[in-house]
């Protein structure tokens, strides 16, 4: 009987503290954002910011969305073949690159390259008092640190997206063309011809979202380390690190669904 | 704060009175620079100022430094009580020329 | 009768059921060198992050400069810290600034002042601390001696009339702390800063301070001069001076069941 009461209890206090930091998070992205109308955003934070992200993950991007836009070709390929209807190779590959995997992996490239490093530089931080000096210097650190940060990652997201786009489609190409030998003009007609408007500004919107929550959630880790006493010290940065991109990954994919679900 | 200026000889005496801190500094440096930058030789007279802090130490200093590029004379007098402590604290007293009064400057030019 | 700088009054400070601080009393007067002393588990700590504004207290209030910190509205606090400064344990510097930028970020965001006086300003605070030269580096290739006096650098760039200063001697060799000891000395007498020091360095307590305040488990058990301290009949505080451990003698029961994890039940 106490057994149950106990396990009971322990749902309630879970759920309570996975409601409150929910809220916390949601208000910790509310400060940021009101911090863009009570002062100016330093320029050169963000284009710092931008530098950073587009530095760590542009090369690792070009190679993911090589190699993702080879093996989707490769496996559509498979497929089509069985049915006649290779000359579909472009349209696929293009659709699913710019509707789905593109979006995606780039931000799960800008997690490990980015939101794991963000989370645990900001962690540092904390632990190292920094923000507490910010506040002592009547400087606001949601405007100082986090914003031009989130910024960048709005900014950043789509752009890298759309480069894995383009290079995933360039990858497709070598396979359906160079090594399966189909003719260079279907394989580029069928890119042409299926993208509409609509399929690129949804994965548009798709990589917002993202750039929002990849940024947001590593962010918030590194902030509110000190909340749990068990995340003091380096120990802590790499446990805070770990949790933050788990949960970047999961939510990221979450919105995915939601997002292609309001899309369709 | 309140700043004066008046001739004296072939000197323009800049005379400090109160506090010069991080609110008026900048006006004052914008002020003895303009004169310098007339060729005038500048007496800065710390008589009746009460307090300095380093950014009036540092304008003075970008002063001092403008002077010297203009080949104009740079003097500082009649430093007492908290200015002349931090002049020392921050060993400015090694770089500027310290006299006690603006006759004594004056006078021997 | 001078008016106190800094009041706190009736200072409670509870996490959870452990009670950090109990009713602490104090004031800085004017142009003083205050010293917070006491070991760790004090409440020292506690108690400064309380007077710099970082944390709310359970009740009570503490007043400086006549501003209530934890009912001031937001300007009138970003204000008030303009006049404060303050020189964090490990010195808290940004780590992906140089210590020149470190240094000049008060001014950079708190005044409209030319980039040249902001350099020279930077440099002479540098020079002050002898750390001339060392602008460039990155926080990363500083000792935590020069960590500690960059930190401090930067604390006293605006000329604040108000320092804190985070064990200034803790984790340092002795020739470094005794620099570090002097040099708030020189603060306070040739720019008349009021300073409260938070340490539990004893050396350094008798050599710089004006009046100090003992913690001991969260409450004020001394508040005296250096000599009134020193001769203080009270046990705890004599302990820390002889540096000897204060540890509470149970019976052999309570010891067994203790070693045993019997204590709980």
């Amino acid at each position: 009987m106490n057994a149950l009461f106990n396990s009971v209890s322990n749902l309630g206090a879970a759920t309570r503290k996975n409601i409150d930091s929910i809220g916390l998070a949601t208000l910790f992205l509310l400060r940021i954002v009101s911090s863009l109308f009570t002062g100016l955003v330093s320029f050169k934070q963000v284009i710092k910011q931008i530098y950073f992200i587009g530095n760590r993950s542009l090369i690792v991007i070009i190679v993911a969305a090589l190699f993702t836009g080879m093996v989707v070709a490769l496996q559509f390929y498979d497929t089509l073949v069985r049915f006649g209807s290779v000359d579909l190779l472009g349209s696929a590959v293009a659709l699913s690159l710019i509707k789905e995997l593109g979006p995606v992996m780039t931000a799960l490239m800008v997690i490990a390259r980015v939101g794991s490093a963000t989370c645990s530089e900001i962690g540092i931080m904390r632990n190292e008092q920094q923000f507490d000096a910010l506040d002592c210097m009547a400087i606001n650190s949601y405007r100082y640190v986090m914003l031009p940060r989130l910024l960048a990652a709005l900014f950043c997201v789509p752009m890298l997206t759309a480069v894995f786009d383009l290079v995933g489609i360039g990858g497709g190409y070598i396979v359906g063309v160079h090594i399966q030998g189909e003719s260079p003009g279907a394989y580029i007609q069928g890119v042409m011809d299926t993208i509409s408007f609509k399929d690129v500004l949804v994965g548009q919107i798709k990589s917002l979202v993202f750039g929002l929550f990849i940024m947001w959630i590593p962010l918030y880790y590194g902030f509110y380390l000190h909340l749990n006493q068990k995340n003091m010290g380096a120990e802590g940065v790499s446990n805070g690190t770990t949790q933050a991109v788990v949960m970047s990954a999961i939510i990221m994919l979450f919105s995915d669904y939601i997002v292609s679900s309001l899309a369709l | 704060m309140n700043i004066e200026i008046e001739t004296h000889n072939n000197y323009q005496v800049v005379k400090l009175y109160g506090e010069v801190d991080l609110s008026n500094s900048r006006s004052i440096k914008l002020d003895i620079i303009k004169l310098i930058k007339s060729k005038n030789n500048i007496i800065v007279d710390f008589t009746h100022l009460q307090y300095i802090d380093s950014s009036g130490m540092a304008s003075l200093v970008e002063a001092f430094n403008e002077a010297r590029e203009n080949d104009t004379e740079f003097h500082i007098v009649g430093a007492n009580g908290s200015p002349l402590q931090v002049l020392q604290l921050t060993r400015l007293n090694t770089v500027f020329n310290l006299a006690d009064s603006v006759s004594a400057v004056s006078n021997n030019g | 009768m001078v008016k106190p700088i800094i009041t706190v009054e009736h200072l409670f400070a509870q996490y959870g059921d452990t009670h950090v601080l109990k009713d602490v009393n104090l004031e800085v007067n004017p142009g003083e060198i205050l010293v917070v002393m006491g070991g760790s588990g004090s409440g020292k700590s506690t108690l400064l992050n309380h007077m710099l504004g970082l944390k709310t207290p359970t009740s009570g209030t503490i007043m400086i400069d006549g501003v209530n910190i934890f009912t001031a509205k937001n300007k009138q606090l970003r204000n008030l810290r303009k006049k404060m400064g303050v020189a964090f344990q490990g010195g808290a510097l940004l780590s992906s600034l140089t210590v020149a930028d470190n240094v000049r970020l008060p001014l950079e965001h708190n005044t409209s002042l030319d980039t040249q006086t902001i350099d020279i300003m930077v440099r002479m605070k540098l020079e002050l601390m002898n750390m001339a030269g060392t602008g460039h580096l990155m926080p990363s290739e500083l000792s935590g001696g020069m960590l500690k006096r960059a930190g401090l650098a930067r604390a006293v760039i605006m000329d604040p009339k108000l320092l804190f200063f985070d064990e200034p001697s803790a984790g340092l060799d002795p020739t470094t702390a005794v620099e570090l000891d002097e040099l708030i000395l020189t603060l306070r007498d040739a720019m008349n800063m009021t300073i409260v020091v938070v340490t539990h360095e004893l050396e350094s307590v008798f050599k710089i301070a004006d009046r100090v305040v003992v913690l001991f488990a969260g409450e004020v058990v001394a508040n005296g001069t250096v000599d009134e301290i020193r001769n203080s009949p009270d046990e705890r505080i004599q302990n820390m001076i002889n540096r000897q451990p204060n540890t509470q003698r149970d019976d052999g029961e309570v010891y067994l069941n203790r070693l045993l994890n019997k204590d709980k039940n």
